[in-house]
Formats: C-alpha cells, sequence, structure tokens
C-alpha cells in the first residue's frame, strides 16, 4: 500500500503538485476560517461617544466664578469650563501635545498644561506658548435655566 | 561531532542549522503503533479541546470583568456587543461539554481495552488526574458569569465540599473564601480557572503524553510481556505495527477538523445562555415564566441525585469520593494481567453497571 502510493508520487509530478496544492489551500483556509471571529472579537466594541446625543450639566456660574475654570467629565472626556472676561466657554481638557489633562492658572489667566508646561488663551483655545502643536477643541456651551445659571456642554455641537 | 542532515528546502534547511531539532521531531514523530490499536482519536481530540478552551478562553478574559458588579455586565457584552463574542463563548460553553465527554469516552477506551495495564498504571493515574482537573475547569468556569444559575449552583456546589467529613469546614472556607458565595468567591474562582487549574492540566498533559511516548500504544489484543526478575529483558510481542505519522497523525487531524464543525453548530445552534443576574436575596431561577430548581451541570448531576436519595448526607458524599479513588487505583486493584474482554468479565461487568448507575442517576436528577 505504501509503496504503491510512493510509486504513484514519483510517476507523476502533476498529481503531486495537485495534491501539494490542495493540501496548501485546505490550510490556509483552515487558518483563515479560525482567525476571522478571532479578529473580528479582537477589536474594541464602539461604546457611545461622550454625551452622545444629549447635552451634559456641568454646573452652576456659582460653580464657576469669574476668573477661574473647572474640569468636568463629559461621558469618559474631561472638559476644561472657563469663566473668563470671554465668558462662559468650555474646551477639551486633553493637550494636544501630548493628552495630559490641562488646568487653570489663576495668576496668568490661562489654560496651562502642567506637563509640558503650554499655555493656551481661554479666550479661543490657541496656543499662546509651549509645545502643543494645535488649539484646545472647543464645546459648545448652552446658559440655561430661569437665571441663565445652568451651564449644559453640548459635545460635538 | 555528529554530522547534521539538513533538509533539502531552502527554509526549512535555514531554521535546521540554526535549531536541530529535526532528530528531535524525529523521534516524536516516526514511531510505530500496533496496527490492531483503535483509539478512536479520543485522547487528541480531548487535548485539541484543550487546546480550543485556551484560545477561546484567553479572548474571553479579554473581556471579561471578576467582580460580582460588573461580571455579568461583562458577559452580556461579549454575548450581545463584541464581535463574534457570542460565537466565542458559545465555543468555550461547548467545547467544555465536549470535553468532558470525550474525556469519558477515552477513559472508557482505556479501560475496555485494558490499556491501564502493567506498564502503564501511572499513565492511567495521572490521566485520572487529568479527568479531576477538567471537572475543576467546570466548576469554577460555572460561577464566572454571576447569573443566578453560576451563583446558586456554586453556593451547592461547594455546600456540597462542605459536608465532606473532618476537613468540610476548612475546604468550604478554602473553595468560597469566606463563609459565603461573595466576591473573595469570584475571585478565587476566577483566579482557579485561569491560571492555577490551566498550569495543572498543562503539566499533567506533558507528563501524560511523555508516558505515552516513551511506552507506546498499548495492543488491545496482547498484555504487555513481563520480565521475570525486576530489570530483566523480555521478548517483545510480534505482532504488525503501523507509522504513527503521517498515517495515525493525519486521520487524528481529520477528526479534529470534524469535532470543531460539531462544536461551532452546537455554539450556533444552541448558544451559551445567560439568567437574570446573581440575586444572594433569592435562589428563584426563572426561564421563560417557569421556575426551575437550582441544579449543577450535567456531570454532576449524578452526585447532585445521589446526595438527594441517600439519607445520610456524611455517607453520600463518601460515595462519590470512595468511587474516585477506586477508579484512580483501578491498575493496582485489577491484578488481572489479561487485556482481551472476554478474559476479564468480571471488571467488564462492574464498570457496566457503574456506567449504568451514573446515567441513571444523571438522568433521575436532571428529570426529578
Amino acid at each position: 500500500m505504501a509503496s504503491q502510493v510512493a510509486e504513484g508520487r514519483a510517476d507523476s509530478p502533476a498529481r503531486r503538485r495537485f495534491l501539494r496544492f490542495l493540501l496548501g489551500f485546505s490550510v490556509i483556509s483552515t487558518i483563515g476560517m479560525i482567525a476571522a471571529p478571532i479578529v473580528g472579537f479582537l477589536i474594541p466594541p464602539k461604546t457611545n461617544g461622550a454625551g452622545a446625543g444629549g447635552k451634559v450639566l456641568a454646573g452652576t456660574t456659582a460653580d464657576i466664578p469669574a476668573g477661574t475654570a473647572k474640569v468636568v467629565p463629559v461621558g469618559s472626556k474631561p472638559v476644561i469650563v472657563t469663566n473668563t472676561e470671554a465668558g462662559i466657554l468650555a474646551y477639551s481638557a486633553v493637550c494636544t501635545h501630548l493628552g495630559c489633562i490641562v488646568g487653570f492658572d489663576t495668576t496668568v489667566k490661562h489654560i496651562v498644561c502642567p506637563c509640558h508646561d503650554g499655555h493656551f488663551n481661554p479666550a479661543n483655545g490657541a496656543v499662546i506658548s509651549g509645545p502643543p502643536p494645535r488649539p484646545l477643541a472647543s464645546v459648545a456651551v448652552s446658559l440655561e435655566g430661569a437665571l441663565k445659571d445652568q451651564i449644559f456642554l453640548v459635545p460635538g455641537a | 561531532m555528529a554530522t547534521v542532515d539538513v533538509p533539502q528546502g531552502r527554509v526549512e534547511g535555514w531554521f535546521e542549522e540554526r535549531l536541530r531539532v529535526g532528530s528531535l521531531f524525529a523521534a516524536l514523530l516516526h514511531v510505530r503503533i500496533p496496527a490492531s490499536a483503535a483509539t478512536y482519536f479520543l485522547g487528541g481530540i480531548t487535548l485539541f479541546l484543550f487546546g480550543v478552551q485556551v484560545v477561546t478562553g484567553t479572548l474571553l478574559a479579554l473581556y471579561y470583568k471578576p467582580t460580582p458588579e460588573t461580571a455579568y455586565d461583562s458577559v452580556k457584552t461579549i454575548t450581545s456587543v463584541v464581535d463574534f463574542g457570542w460565537l466565542i463563548r458559545s465555543i468555550h460553553h461547548w467545547g467544555a461539554n465536549l470535553m468532558i465527554v470525550s474525556l469519558v469516552l477515552h477513559l472508557l477506551r482505556i479501560f475496555v481495552q485494558g490499556a491501564y495495564k502493567y506498564p502503564r498504571e501511572l499513565t492511567w493515574v495521572v490521566g485520572v488526574g487529568l479527568l479531576g482537573a477538567t471537572i475543576g475547569f467546570g466548576f469554577t468556569g460555572y460561577l464566572l458569569p454571576w447569573d443566578q444559575r453560576a451563583f446558586w449552583a456554586t453556593t451547592v456546589g461547594t455546600e456540597i465540599a462542605g459536608g465532606v467529613p473532618l476537613i468540610g469546614d476548612a475546604l468550604l472556607n478554602l473553595l468560597r473564601g469566606g463563609a459565603d458565595v461573595t466576591d473573595a468567591t469570584l475571585s478565587r474562582f476566577f483566579g482557579m480557572h485561569v491560571l492555577v487549574l490551566p498550569l495543572i492540566l498543562g503539566g499533567l498533559v506533558l507528563i501524560h503524553l511523555t508516558i505515552v511516548h516513551q511506552l507506546g500504544l498499548a495492543s488491545p489484543r496482547h498484555p504487555e510481556p513481563r520480565p521475570t526478575r525486576p530489570g530483566g529483558t523480555v521478548e517483545p510481542v510480534r505482532e504488525p505495527l503501523k507509522p504513527f505519522f503521517p498515517h495515525y497523525i493525519l486521520d487524528e487531524v481529520i477528526a479534529w477538523a470534524a469535532v470543531l464543525a460539531v462544536l461551532v453548530v452546537l455554539a450556533s445552534v444552541w448558544p451559551a445562555g445567560l439568567e437574570e443576574k446573581a440575586d444572594p436575596l433569592s435562589s428563584v431561577i426563572v426561564v421563560n415564566g417557569v421556575e426551575q430548581h437550582v441544579k449543577p451541570e450535567w456531570y454532576f448531576l449524578a452526585v447532585y441525585q445521589l446526595l438527594k436519595v441517600v439519607p445520610e448526607k456524611t455517607i453520600g458524599i463518601l460515595i462519590p469520593i470512595v468511587g474516585v479513588g477506586v477508579l484512580a487505583l483501578l491498575p493496582f486493584l485489577d491484578r488481572n494481567p489479561e487485556v482481551a474482554k472476554r478474559k476479564r468479565p468480571i471488571a467488564l461487568l462492574l464498570a457496566a453497571v457503574t456506567m449504568a448507575g451514573l446515567v441513571v442517576f444523571t438522568i433521575w436528577g436532571q428529570v426529578s
């Protein structure tokens, strides 16, 4: 039996090539079949974006007196709400340099990143100094309530 | 220095020059097995299923969160949000069940063919250890979804362990990590399931396979010849042999492909379910509006039913413990050297009665 198989192979290289092709095809398609669900599984599912389809109450004007700012979570993303001469404005609190969370320096009245001393203008989010390559992304603010004292953030607006 | 045979292919040649593992693989693969050997590929299938469990389990662990607050929701997310999550989880679920089935069938095959006898007693003992580790996997894994069924089956299961004479209380505390099934229990079971048991099972598999390789497959026709004095030599039985590689391996791989197909079909047609989230204050399980009894997985049903019908709890717990002890020591208790079925009527009859008893108690436990 074994010798017959060996002779058959030796006599017909075309048949041998064909069998090799079939074997390779089976192995590769099997690997593909197993790998496809594994790769699909490893890709993280899309989570609901921060505040998708709604606005988030960041606090009241009493929480953020003039000349100060506050970092509030919007979903999983931090947002800095500033109350300066330019009014109540909000920006993404994620520094555009390397992703640290920015804060507010009440002496120089700048939004400042503590990691590499990047300064941003609280009036428009623009870079004043330091390494950040881009301004902070702005987040829409709407003041609501009878006294217009409730600060709502509208992400994505 | 010995000469090195370098294979023809360029890639193989490159690796072989640097690794020199060719002779190792040759020694592992190019062995001969009795032509009459009929393994039904069950040991290999069990090993393959363990591999499936390792892969799917590792994937599940990437999303699973082992705390009472998060476990249930993370399993729900895996099942309904993550791509192919239902498939991976259901294959893990069915793989566990099939692994027990193939392991038990493998054990029965070894028993019926008398392959546990001289010189393979230790292969059998290690094999019983593998059975224990596999059941441990089932027991610890069952709690992880943290649904009502998981919670109460574990409560009842650990309660049974607490009934073991003398060490019961200590065992219960050790298993639960305290007096009750809590977050401590979940952490323990998760750690056991993903770290302790895989290491134990992996180690035992290595020992098991090493012995199998060293001793070769048993002939189902002839007992292994025994030297008259320790260390003496014997003339091996002359019988037809066949190559292990590629003949046997090829069939084994085909069997694996078939098992994988069965797994995917089972997982697709009957995906793993999830009950209500565990509620430590209510042991009521409601499925489709019908209240159900708290029952363990099917492979524990025989013991569960035994405990219900034996009036004395201690005796009910001792019977399965003694049973496992007898199973582990079987090669040393069964002194009959014969392997042919017609020369072992008592052993086969006892095994048939035991199996029938297990089946009856399992079905009884299911329907009662």
